[in-house]
């Protein structure tokens, strides 16, 4: 469809744009990834000079852009300065540690936002729908650092759960079972945390949904005919709620990888957002370009993802009405 | 819905006043350090004593020793209202000394405790919110008023201007803007005010967020223009701008004005985070962030509960507006359906 | 049915775990090892260590942040070591030495029998090798410079299979203390990607265990990406204790990454750690409330030998375009301004609210931590508000009627101090002084920046008017610090780039560091460097603050605990920790 081929179009676009700020934002901050020895009085500046050059840090901005370029379509994104490996499989393995407990908070978010938005859209201005609404409030007004220190600061007073980490020490023998919920018990902590703040956003956002469905003539023609007050929330009106359900579930998707940096850092996880703001301040050049553009092709896959499903489920979004959102 | 939505202004309007009038209501200039009384609790209001009950309530003196402090119960100091103290700018230029609250002597009154190097934190509590929260609204201010006009321009134009400013707009909203908000402060130069850097800073938070608001309004305006009204106004020989400024600009007020009260916590929000990571406002002045940061340490966490007072002040703040948000949102859809 | 037998296959599998302990080999004949006379304990258990960052590499010869070099060292010995806790060096992987007269050629014997932790044989073969690897320009070790005395490398020749002789370009002052923390290298495992140029790789987080092998009291066992190493004892190490028993008591020790210090100390409550290290005096306090109930074991072991100092700018600013900052310097040139400031500020005010009480002003940059070296005649002035009046009085500063502080030509004295916003001792150090200066009328901007735009700024664009940095740390030897003090050292951070000492003071320093770094008389080198003191502390180009004291605790089941003020604290003597009580379970808690 025209409509999608631009779509691709603008995100590939927007990937190279995204490279190219990556490369000058992080060239131009000062300071380099050797500066750490240049306090120590023992190192020579001709040794840090030596092995700027031996990692091409030397080399005019554009020659290195064009050959990050040439080597990413390889799917081969630079060496760590740090870690003196490669970056794409170091990036990788974190990755999927990140992906766990994301996926797994979004699935849990949505499983409870959902059915609890729809509720209390339906049973709008009873206590479940007071109670929930300031609850979310409360959630939404409080930022994400203090809900996340909290919880650590009742975990270690209480001791119920392991802080930090995802695995304790000397599994290997013991049978899968043992293993999954040492796991489930290191991601409990960051998961709560995580569903707790985006569960609270989904709520509001179905709720506001539905509500305005609920309104809608032919809903109100449905209640005329008789039909059932939960056959009309599910079959009615749920699938005319989509439209801004999926839009957000498209920005859950693209936050996959992003979303969960600060709660990553704070509970210990170790996942992909340690190890990029650990290399940014670093300046562990390739690192931060390739942690970047990792986290950014997961939130614009997310985009163009949410879009397709739109665009085949939503026949107005073809026809361009304006957006909804 | 109506009366909700006064209450809700009605309690923005006291928070605000208060913080505008902080350095009347505090009892203290917010920089001045007390060596001698580091980490100390907030001070305990007594109305009786030894010789009964008095109406003026009043605080004992404060001894250190080696659990920590306790109360000298020989040092009485009684609390005056409207007492001169330390100099300061009223609302910025009418300058003056006089305090709502006050002790006399050597006294202390410590409504919040102390933090780390003696500063009252209540005083720093309200000063602190006069400038978080006016990093709030000016970066709101800056994000909407860049998000509007480009906004506009998009929505009413179309074509190939409009794909060009969403697609910026997609370029900023997908740029991870916490790792390169960590250099922002290296750039700036060293030798400006903290006012100044201040302001510098709410600008740059504020211009990358008019992405968002530009998508909405430029949904908005683009609908509108198609419009009967709008139609018949050009129709009449109407100029682009008369256009904009008469019939689409009161379309989109109303939701200008709820971003404006979604945003304003978010931005608050942001200015502490980045005053949390140490680049936001510098030492003495202080803000909510800067006051939190002392937090991170465990240590000072557990032992000096009245410390999180900022983080209390931050969350009363973000649920007003929030609650606010919410009702403008809903009072809107009343009104266009 | 099922569940026994599952039962049971649990049983014999945890019982496995147990024994799958190396157990360390009795010693032979042939081997020459190092005896503790005072070390006793008993075998068995594992030590759990936080780590606030992870190891980016397990190469020691390109290693260069602290977590790494941390964990290597643990892996590794060096042909002589300092011992951290009477920092004066010992024999290590050499048994014995001998200095020739003329203090430049070193003849080292080394243990015969030892081998490296997978069985190989260690002979003068491998010190060769090492050496060469470390001073080979294309493998960019870091640790070359140490090699390098007056722009000559040192040379290394083997005379037989267990001594070699090292020759040094000229007479040096305890040159044996270059010998620690440089590594001994297996050939037999390096050689080939030495050959191949990819020396650099070798040695990667990801290198398998059979890889890796040094002659330290433990050996690699596994590590988990993002999580944790976990070392094994090495069976074959060279010391063994009072009863002739093969150190290392542990069977394994755990370095886990946890990130931060506040979480060191959270999961060293929780019991999930057994050391802790560098603690902040705030988290030793809480530990100290703790105690009661935990039993830690806390130590306090003094000043460190860092020293926290604020710089001023006076680098010759003539080829850059800071006009506003050479207008400055002006000021920060004046010796009597730097005396005023160095008056002013409350250094008792800093180790109080700073540092709690746990830790020592400074007036010089070798603190009382530094028994050896520190010169004791150096005056400590309380700080003055008049004194320092008076001396701004006497260099041509004024004051005008609200107080602030103007120089001769009637501009007010505005100046900013940069400092790392990571670090938030210093920041609260800047504050309180801040705080001091503005009782002199100075109005003092902070400026928290990043750290390496922190360093930019001081080491490269020259960009500032005053920071707060620290340095120190090392060693309790002078000679780490020539590059600091001498005017064309590249750390000699007030000036640099001087290619003649700007003052008489700095040429007099030039001269008598020079002399002590070829002074073999430790009487004679204290004099000459006890003189170096006093000129920098007269001459201020620091104005030195405060440090903090080593503070560490313990687990009260670790045997053998004796945390040092060098580095590394707590597991400079690993190989005589143990575990007290009955022998631990690996993996049970």
């Amino acid at each position: 469809m025209n409509y999608l081929g631009r779509r691709l179009i603008r995100t590939v676009l927007l990937l190279v744009g995204v490279s190219v700020l990556c490369f000058l934002f992080t060239e131009m901050a000062p300071g380099s990834f050797f500066d750490d020895m240049r306090v120590n009085p023992q190192i020579s500046p001709e040794t840090i000079a030596m092995l700027r050059s031996h990692y091409g840090l030397d080399q005019p901005l554009i020659v290195r852009y064009g050959r990050w370029v040439k080597s990413a379509l390889h799917a081969d994104l630079g060496y760590s300065i740090a870690y003196n490996v490669p970056v794409a499989p170091l990036l990788w393995g974190r990755a999927q540690n990140t992906l766990l407990l994301s996926v797994t908070a979004m699935l849990l978010t949505w499983l409870i936002a959902v059915p609890l938005g729809v509720w209390t859209a339906a049973r709008r201005g009873k206590a479940l729908d007071k109670t929930t609404s300031i609850g979310v409030s409360l959630l939404v007004a409080i930022p994400e650092v203090v809900i996340a220190v909290a919880l650590l600061a009742i975990a270690v007073r209480w001791r119920v759960l392991p802080i930090g980490g995802m695995k304790s020490e000397d599994l290997d023998g013991l049978p899968l079972w043992v293993r999954i919920k040492d796991i489930a018990e290191h991601m409990l902590l960051p998961v709560i945390v995580l569903t707790l703040v985006d569960s609270a956003l989904v709520v509001r956002h179905v709720r506001a949904a539905v509500l305005e469905i609920l309104e809608a003539p032919f809903v109100q023609a449905t209640r005329g005919f008789g039909i059932s007050r939960s056959r009309v929330l599910f079959r009615h009106v749920l699938p005319a709620a989509a439209n801004p359900a999926i839009s957000l579930f498209g920005l859950s998707l693209a936050g996959l990888l992003s979303g969960s940096l600060l709660v990553e850092v704070i509970c210990g996880w170790p996942g992909l957002g340690p190890l990029i703001l650990d290399a940014t301040l670093s300046r562990d050049f390739y690192m931060v370009v390739g942690g970047i553009m990792v986290s950014t092709i997961f939130m614009l896959g997310g985009n163009l993802i949410a879009d397709i499903v739109l665009t085949v489920i939503d026949p107005r979004i073809r026809t361009g009405a304006p957006d909804a959102l | 819905m109506r009366f909700k939505t006064k209450l809700l202004v009605a309690a923005l309007v006291v928070v605000h006043f208060v913080l505008l009038f902080a350095g009347f209501i505090a009892p203290y200039d917010p920089a001045e350090q007390n060596r001698v009384l580091p980490y100390a609790p907030p001070s305990r209001l007594h109305f009786r004593d030894a010789s009964g009950f008095h109406l003026r309530p009043f605080v004992y003196g404060l001894k250190l020793d080696l659990d920590g402090f306790t109360e000298d119960k020989n040092q009485v100091f009684p609390i005056h209202i409207f007492v001169r103290a330390s100099r300061y700018k009223l609302l910025g230029f009418f300058e003056t000394n006089w305090h709502l609250l006050g002790v006399s002597g050597s006294g202390r009154l410590v409504l919040l405790g102390t933090d780390g190097f003696g500063r009252d934190e209540f005083s720093r509590v309200l000063h602190g919110g006069q400038i978080s929260v006016a990093a709030g609204i000016v970066a709101t201010f800056d994000a909407l008023l860049v998000g509007m006009m480009l906004g506009m321009l998009a929505g009413y134009y179309g074509g190939w201007v409009d794909e060009s400013l969403m697609g910026a707009a997609e370029l900023f909203l997908s740029l991870p803007w916490l790792y390169f908000l960590l250099g922002v402060r290296a750039f700036l130069p060293l030798h400006v005010s903290p006012a100044r850097t201040f302001l510098l800073l709410t600008c740059v938070i504020g211009l990358i967020g008019w992405a968002r608001p530009a998508r909405l309004v430029r949904g908005i305006v683009a609908s509108a223009r198609s419009r009967n009204h709008v139609l018949a106004a050009r129709g009449f020989g109407a100029s682009d701008f008369y256009l904009l400024r008469r019939h689409i600009f009161p379309e989109i007020y109303g939701v200008l004005l709820t971003q404006a009260t979604v945003l304003i916590p978010r931005y608050i929000a942001a200015e502490v985070a980045l005053s949390f990571l140490g680049l936001g406002v510098n030492e003495p002045v202080a803000s909510w962030g800067n006051m939190l940061s002392t937090l991170q340490q465990y240590s000072v966490l557990v032992s000096y509960a009245w410390l999180l007072a900022p983080a209390c002040a931050l969350v009363v703040t973000s649920v007003i507006y929030s609650l606010l948000a919410d009702c403008l949102h809903s009072q809107l859809k009343f009104q266009s359906s | 049915m099922k569940l026994i037998t599952n039962l049971a296959l649990l049983v014999c599998l945890h019982a496995a775990l147990c024994f799958a302990v190396i157990a360390p080999e009795t010693p032979s004949a042939g081997e020459e090892l190092d005896r503790a006379a005072d070390v006793s304990g008993h075998s068995g258990g594992h030590l759990t260590i936080g780590e606030r960052a992870e190891p980016k590499t397990l190469n020691p010869v390109i290693a260069t942040d602290a977590v790494s070099r941390e964990v290597i060292g643990r892996m590794m010995a060096d042909l002589v070591e300092i011992n951290r806790a009477t920092q004066q060096t010992q024999p290590a992987l050499a048994k014995s030495w001998k200095i020739a007269p003329d203090g430049r050629a070193f003849t080292l014997q080394l243990r015969k029998g030892i081998r490296f932790s997978d069985g190989h044989p260690f002979d003068a073969d491998d010190v060769v090798f090492s050496f060469k690897v470390y001073m080979d320009e294309n493998v960019d070790s870091p640790q070359r410079d140490l090699l390098i005395v007056d722009g000559k490398p040192l040379t290394v020749t083997k005379l037989d299979q267990y001594t070699v002789q090292f020759t040094l370009p000229r007479p040096y002052a305890a040159a044996e203390r270059i010998f620690d923390g440089l590594a001994m290298l297996p050939k037999h495992l390096l050689e080939k990607p030495y050959h191949e140029g990819k020396f650099a790789q070798a040695w990667s987080l990801n290198a398998a265990a059979s890889e890796v092998a040094g002659l330290g009291p433990f050996r690699l066992k596994q590590y988990v990406p993002g999580q944790r190493v976990v070392l094994e004892r090495n069976p074959y190490y060279w010391r063994v204790d009072r009863d002739n028993h093969r150190l290392p008591y542990l069977d394994e020790l755990v370095f886990l990454f946890v990130g931060t210090e506040d979480a060191q100390v959270m999961r060293f409550e929780a019991g999930e750690t057994n050391l802790v290290s560098r603690l902040s005096s705030e988290n030793y306090n809480l530990l100290t409330r703790e105690r009661a109930r935990t039993n830690a074991q806390l130590a306090d072991l003094g000043p460190s030998l860092e020293y926290n100092f604020l710089v001023f700018n006076q680098n010759d600013l003539s080829s850059k375009k800071l006009d506003a900052t050479a207008q400055r310097q002006k000021w920060f040139r004046a010796l009597k301004f730097r005396q005023a400031v160095s008056a002013a500020v409350d250094r008792d005010a800093i180790v109080r609210l700073v540092y709690g009480t746990r830790g020592s002003a400074l007036w010089g940059n070798v603190g009382p931590g530094n028994k050896l070296w520190s010169n004791t005649s150096i005056p400590h002035p309380s700080p003055s508000l008049d004194t320092a009046r008076q001396l701004l009085k006497s260099a041509g500063f004024s004051w005008n009627q609200s107080g602030q502080l103007l120089d001769a030509s009637g501009q007010q004295v505005e100046f900013s101090i940069v400092i790392s916003s990571s670090n938030t001792q210093r920041m609260k150090m800047a504050t309180l002084l801040q705080d001091d200066l503005s009782h002199l009328g100075m109005q003092v901007h902070l400026v928290p920046l990043e750290f390496r735009a922190l360093i930019d700024r001081v080491f490269q664009s020259l960009d500032y008017d005053a920071a707060i940095m620290g340095l120190g740390g090392g060693d309790a030897d002078p000679n780490p610090e020539m590059n600091v003090w001498m005017s064309n050292g590249t750390s000699h951070l007030w000036n640099l780039g001087e290619t003649q000492p700007a003052t008489a003071w700095e040429r007099e320093i030039d001269q008598l560091m020079q002399q002590q770094m070829i002074t073999l008389d430790y009487a004679k080198r204290k004099q000459l460097y006890d003189r170096v003191q006093s000129l920098i502390s007269e001459n201020l180009p620091f104005i030195f603050l405060a440090t903090p004291n080593v503070l560490a605790a313990a687990d009260p089941r670790v045997g053998n605990f004796h945390p040092a003020t060098l580095d590394p604290c707590t597991l400079w003597n690993v190989d005589e920790l143990y575990v007290r009580g009955s022998v631990e379970i690996a993996g049970a808690r």
